[in-house]
């Protein structure tokens, strides 16, 4: 499969080549053109822990609409875009895991697993809806970000406020904690909670904050 | 402190880095990530009534962060603003510059922060009862929804409320309608800034409240 990212860095789009029975795994809504011949299914994937682990899921949104494009039997084009404006960052998986915040999500090719929910990093997101995606085998993901997108290469210790994280290997350790040295400065300081990254292994952060940018505009519009 | 603009203009961010020792100050909620071994500190936007005015009158954040570096090695620091848009830095050399309500990023040690007086008629317009003047020596940054032209001007300069994000303090500024009462009502224009006096001025190329206003209508 042949992946090009068109209009980078602020109106990315990815261009890909299905080979026949090639296939392509995407967040729903992400598909702005494809061939005629494609075939496209819709399924829906809900984190593991069994029954009650699933409703809980469905019920603080932790659900994600997948949508599956596969070339029939000659090749096909698919145009993929997230909705903000930002940039598609390919990471090539090769036998590790990553971990992806919801919206940085766009794509995968067959060979990849998608798990729902990342033990430890749940419930600190107070009002947004962001989950996390436990994406691991061998294949390729593309990623998305709001704003640019930059990689740290973490070799100790590194800290990324938690709504400028798109994904990170998970090779690193982490810890949710305060920004600053303490508790109330932190909450006031308007960093909140941010993520201590230890080890050695890649975080990829986006150069803008999809929630702040929403608490921008937000005030200025009348209430639902 | 070594500093490089990223990802301009539409997505500029402050790539920084610090020397042992140095220190910055940024807008609450502008880190994006930095290394571990920076010390950070919340502290009020200078001094407690300072920081109350700002806040309520002035449309900026009540408190700031200090990022220290304590270390005996460099340290990285990525800064960013809430908008989409371009960022612009300036070296104050005991010259001052004003910014309009959510243009500060950050300022280093050296630049001391004061609050004037904007008068009632900015405060009506949208613009802030109060204004943030920056002076001293040392770097600046700020930044704006869209793209930041940067005009000189020698008399007299009209800019429409929303687009102004700095200008220097030899400026003095009148908010006033458009072209009278009705014909501000109708071309939509509403307020406008006055501007004159010699100096530079720094304009956005989109306004926040015009996105809003454009989304309005469109929400149900």
């Amino acid at each position: 499969m042949n992946i090009d990212i068109l209009h980078q860095p602020d109106s990315a789009i990815a261009k890909l080549d299905l080979a026949p029975g090639e296939s392509i795994t995407a967040e729903a809504g992400a598909m702005v053109a494809m061939s005629g011949s494609m075939q496209v299914d819709t399924t829906l994937r809900q984190g593991g822990g069994g029954l009650m682990g699933g409703l809980k899921r469905m019920m603080t949104g932790e659900s994600l609409f997948l949508s599956v494009f596969q070339a029939s039997d000659r090749p096909a084009e698919l145009f993929l875009a997230p909705k903000l404006m930002g940039d598609i960052c390919v990471y090539p998986l090769q036998g590790n895991t990553l971990v992806v915040q919801s919206t940085g999500y766009l794509a995968n090719t067959a060979g990849v697993n998608i798990d729902i929910g990342f033990p430890g990093l749940k419930t600190f997101f107070s009002g947004e809806s962001l989950f996390w995606l436990s994406i691991s085998g061998s294949g390729t993901v593309l990623l998305s970000s709001f704003g640019g997108i930059y990689d740290v290469d973490v070799d100790g210790e590194y800290i990324v406020d938690t709504g400028h994280i798109v994904a990170f290997e998970k090779t690193l350790d982490f810890s949710v904690t305060k920004a600053g040295a303490g508790w109330i400065g932190s909450i006031l300081g308007g960093e909140g909670l941010v993520c201590r990254f230890r080890g050695r292994g890649k975080v990829y952060c986006q150069t803008h904050n999809p929630g702040a940018f929403g608490h921008l505009i937000g005030p200025r519009l009348p209430a639902r | 402190m070594h500093y490089e603009i990223r990802y301009k203009p539409a997505f500029s961010s402050l790539v920084l880095t610090l020397r042992p020792g140095e220190r910055i100050l940024a807008e609450a909620g502008a880190m994006a990530s930095r290394s571990a071994a920076l010390n950070q500190t919340t502290q009020l936007f200078g001094g407690l009534i300072p920081a109350l005015l700002k806040h309520w009158f002035g449309g900026e954040s009540l408190f700031v962060n200090q990022f220290v570096n304590p270390s005996q090695s460099p340290q990285d620091l990525v800064l960013t603003q809430s908008t989409l848009g371009d960022m612009q830095v300036l070296h104050l050399e005991g010259n001052a510059i004003c910014l309009q309500p959510g243009a500060y990023i950050a300022h280093t040690s050296g630049v001391s922060v004061d609050l004037d007086w904007a008068g009632f008629s900015s405060w009506f317009s949208g613009e802030g009862l109060f204004k943030l003047k920056l002076s001293g020596k040392g770097l600046v940054f700020f930044g704006a929804y869209g793209g930041i032209s940067t005009v000189a001007i020698r008399d007299e300069f009209v800019v429409d409320t929303g687009h102004l994000v700095a200008y220097e303090p030899s400026i003095s500024m009148k908010i006033g309608l458009a072209g009278g009462l009705l014909g501000s009502m109708k071309s939509g224009e509403g307020f406008i800034n006055r501007l004159s006096g010699r100096g530079t001025i720094y304009l956005q190329s989109r306004s926040v409240d015009g996105l809003a206003r454009f989304l309005k209508p469109k929400l149900r």
